[in-house]
């Protein structure tokens, strides 16, 4: 149980009768790297959801640090120190890049309405969103409005969002999809020297070379049930791994 | 028999808040605009009905010269307020409605006079007993009108082709037009069918009250609202059945609740309380 | 006051309570996105509540307070209506709030019913004393507004009204921002009420009506929506058009509903969003 950060038990998710998940349990321990992979449809996102809050299981339990999380808001989640960087990018729109990061950096501050009112001052905050900015290598378009960047910067901006929190789990939904091959990479680097940090890391990820390079182990869903779980090498090199994932031309290779 | 009398009275007007809702709730349907100046297009059917009415003698002209001015006024606003502003956040097309619905309002003051109008000779007017319940022929009249809407637009919607493609617009906008479906024609005539529902109901209130006035269609707006909430916006029967319950309700309400609440205060009481135990309406589905 | 008659200072307060009144209903609607098409009941709440207060005995100040407080607390239960609903629904339950609202005064004869509450009593100020006060009130609340819009529950608000779904995520408690700008804005409102019933000495159900809720809606909208210079400037001008040129007063709501459709319609950002698209159009050229 020590060092157990995140702990899926049982976890089953239907949508109208159909199964999503199914029976999942996995866990995630302290400062781990943690790849949740699987290909399209295989239940990542959702189980991903039921640690956020977004769906509910129709029954097994997560808990993160102990705490049972099943009947909390999604925003007391994210105050038990869930960050979460969405799969499709979410910018609050009437905000510069820099003020969408300084508001999560104002987290301690915008937990109560009444410190809210009463605090002005945001350069601290904005010191701090500079700074994670550059750290995932979008401080160049600090003071532009989301509307006016591509993909790769928004994806960024999510991933830059949810650090501000300082989670002490950081969820995230696909991080490098939409980033080219360079900008991938540098991303990724920033992640694993992120988790050199001590920062504890859920990544869901179809870029299978950029998992491969930065987890130290990971869990495989297929069709809503894991079906695998463990070093990057040993997993991948399993015959229903290579079958389910990769799909048959690969596992013949 | 007070309570069954009510009970009818209530069914009466129930009709009409349907005959008005309906066309709201299809308008919600197919474009998610709150279309608060259809009460304006109500009005002008009453106004039209008295003025066609008077002039000739015949409601049954007068019912259709309204349907179809007031169907392609419908169509108008749809083409100059609604289309350009689709893209934009809901609340743009909702207050500019509300705006128009307001000047709307005030132009028929300027055009027709403060004080209202009535049929000269209206028609209608002989009462029906049967089993010790009286009824006009113009209540009776405005049950069979809504009946036959509702039976009809069932049929269009269900039987035939132009009323696939409605439906397909409606639940599946994207995969409609790419099918090849007309969104703009299968809107033009939502619009149309909507605004010429609402101009029977025109000709139906100002015969009942033989009075047409300016504000004739606040009241009636709103409470149309509130039922195409109750009925699940969007939803033609849940909508139905919002505005026949609250017709009955309102008229049980104003006998029994009159000291508490107006009757116009009923149906929002009504709706609140629902919304605060079902978000999505009485007949909505999540 | 600066040797004003009692025709300018009679303008001067209905000015400076429709500025109060119009950035009470934009610190919900404009700054936290919640729309609301009742403002007009918290207006009216707060009159009622004052002068019927008022008329008992009970001190000015004290009895717009509580005016003010009695409308915070009916907003803060409307506000908990915005928790369960939301944009449409919201729209059309804020409207059934201000409906419900002259439904239940119409019927109690306490409240005057029908014809209202008349020989409300003269706050001893005096014209002139009156009328700075309203002004004060208008000058407070502005400063307010832009106190709120650069303090950190501004920038909250902001996030919200984009995308509350994002905010949670960020671990916004949204459901007690959103109350939070229900409950200042309806104690503004309540207070500008106060004022209002002791400037008129006589208020009844019609004053607050949907056509006043659309009235001081009209006035965000028109000088833009969140934009408090842009407000200010649409609520002055809004209500001052009607009292300069009497033939435009008939023609009041053909105004209003004329102006609200045509904004929608070319520029839903308004007076300000109008200005800020001209600017940066000279600034590119």
């Amino acid at each position: 149980m020590n060092g157990q950060l995140l702990k899926l038990e049982s976890v089953t998710v239907t949508f109208g009768g159909v199964v999503a998940l199914s029976e999942v349990t996995f866990s995630l321990e302290s400062s781990e790297l943690l790849g949740l992979i699987g290909p399209n449809g295989a239940g990542k996102t959702t189980a991903l959801r039921s640690i956020t809050g977004v769906v509910t299981p129709q029954h097994g339990t997560v808990t993160v640090a102990g705490h049972d999380l099943s009947g909390l808001s999604i925003q007391a989640r994210a105050r038990l120190g869930l960050g979460f960087s969405q799969q499709l990018v979410r910018p609050f729109f009437n905000l510069s890049l820099l003020d969408n990061v300084a508001l999560a950096a104002g987290h301690a501050i915008t937990r109560s309405p009444r410190r809210a009112l009463f605090a002005r001052d945001r350069s601290r905050q904005r010191a701090q969103a500079l700074e994670l900015l550059e750290r995932v290598g979008i401080a160049d378009a600090a003071a532009s409005a989301p509307a006016e960047l591509p993909l790769g910067y928004l994806k960024r901006l999510e991933v830059a969002r949810a650090l501000a929190l300082s989670p002490r789990l950081l969820l995230l939904d696909e991080p490098l999809a939409g980033l080219n091959q360079q900008e991938a990479r540098r991303l990724a680097d920033t992640l694993r020297e992120l988790n050199g940090d001590g920062l504890s890391m859920l990544l869901i990820e179809h870029n299978l070379s950029e998992v491969m390079r930065i987890c130290a182990r990971l869990v495989v869903l297929d069709n809503g049930r894991k079906i695998a779980e463990g070093v990057p090498g040993e997993v991948m090199s399993r015959a229903d791994v290579r079958r389910a994932y990769l799909g048959e031309s690969y596992a013949q290779a | 028999m007070l309570f069954l009398e009510l009970f009818l009275q209530g069914l009466v007007q129930g009709s009409i808040y349907a005959l008005i809702a309906i066309g709201l709730t299809l308008v919600y349907g197919l474009l998610r605009v709150l279309h608060v100046a259809h009460a304006g297009l109500f009005t002008l059917g009453g106004y039209l009905g008295v003025l066609v009415t008077n002039a000739s003698g015949s409601l049954a002209l007068a019912m259709l010269v309204a349907i179809a001015v007031v169907g392609s006024l419908g169509m108008a606003i749809y083409r100059l307020c609604y289309q350009p502003l689709l893209e934009k956040p809901p609340f743009v097309a909702l207050i500019a409605s509300i705006g128009l619905f307001i000047a709307m309002e005030e132009l028929y003051r300027l055009i027709f006079g403060p004080y209202g109008m009535s049929y000269v000779q209206p028609p209608l007017q002989d009462v029906i007993v049967f089993a010790g319940l009286s009824l006009k022929l113009a209540e009776l009249t405005t049950m069979a009108i809504a009946l036959a809407a509702v039976v009809g637009l069932a049929l269009l919607a269900g039987r035939t082709r132009l009323g696939l493609a409605w439906r397909a617009s409606v639940t599946v906008p994207q995969m409609a037009a790419s099918f090849g479906i007309d969104i703009v024609r299968i809107r033009y005539l939502n619009f149309f069918i909507a605004s010429g529902l609402a101009a029977v109901a025109g000709v139906m209130v100002a015969l009942l009250n033989n009075l047409v006035e300016p504000t004739m269609g606040s009241v009636p707006s709103y409470k149309a609202l509130a039922i195409i909430v109750l009925g699940g916006l969007g939803n033609v029967r849940g909508t139905l059945l919002a505005a026949l319950a609250l017709g009955v309700i309102e008229s049980y309400g104003t006998i029994y609740l009159g000291q508490l609440l107006d009757r116009d205060a009923i149906a929002f009481a009504f709706l609140i309380a629902v919304l605060m135990v079902r978000p999505q309406g009485l007949f909505g589905k999540r | 006051m600066l040797g004003l008659d009692a025709y300018h200072l009679s303008l001067i307060t209905a000015v400076g309570i429709s500025v109060g009144v119009a950035l009470s209903l934009n610190l919900i609607t404009g700054f936290c996105g919640q729309i609301s098409l009742g403002h007009a009941a918290f207006y009216g709440t707060g009159a009622y509540c004052a002068a019927l207060l008022t008329k008992a005995g009970v001190p000015f100040a004290l009895g717009l307070a509580s005016g003010a407080l009695l409308a915070a607390v009916l907003g803060v239960v409307v506000g908990l209506a915005s928790l369960r609903v939301r944009h449409d629904f919201l729209a059309i339950t804020t409207m059934g709030v201000g409906f419900l609202f002259i439904g239940v005064v119409r019927q109690q004869d306490v409240l005057g019913g029908e014809l209202g509450v008349s020989a409300i009593p003269d706050p001893g100020l005096g014209k002139a004393g009156f009328a700075l006060l309203c002004v004060g009130f208008a000058a407070a609340v502005s400063a307010f507004s832009v106190y709120v819009k650069r303090s950190w529950m501004g920038f909250v608000f902001d996030a919200v009204a984009s995308d509350e779904d994002t905010a949670r995520v960020l671990g916004i408690d949204v459901p007690r921002y959103k109350l939070a700008a229900f409950a200042l804005g309806t104690a503004l409102a309540g207070l500008g009420g106060g004022l209002y019933a002791h400037n008129v000495k006589f208020i009844a159900p019609d004053s607050f009506g949907f056509v006043e809720s659309i009235t001081i809606l009209a006035m965000v909208v028109i000088g833009g929506i969140g934009s408090v210079g842009g407000v200010v400037l649409a609520a002055v001008v809004l209500s001052l058009l009607p009292q300069w040129f009497q033939f435009i007063d008939d023609y009041k709501l053909l105004l209003y509903g004329g102006l609200l459709f045509a904004v929608m319609r070319f520029s839903p950002g308004g007076l300000a969003g109008a200005t800020r698209a001209v600017l940066a159009r000279m600034r590119g050229a």
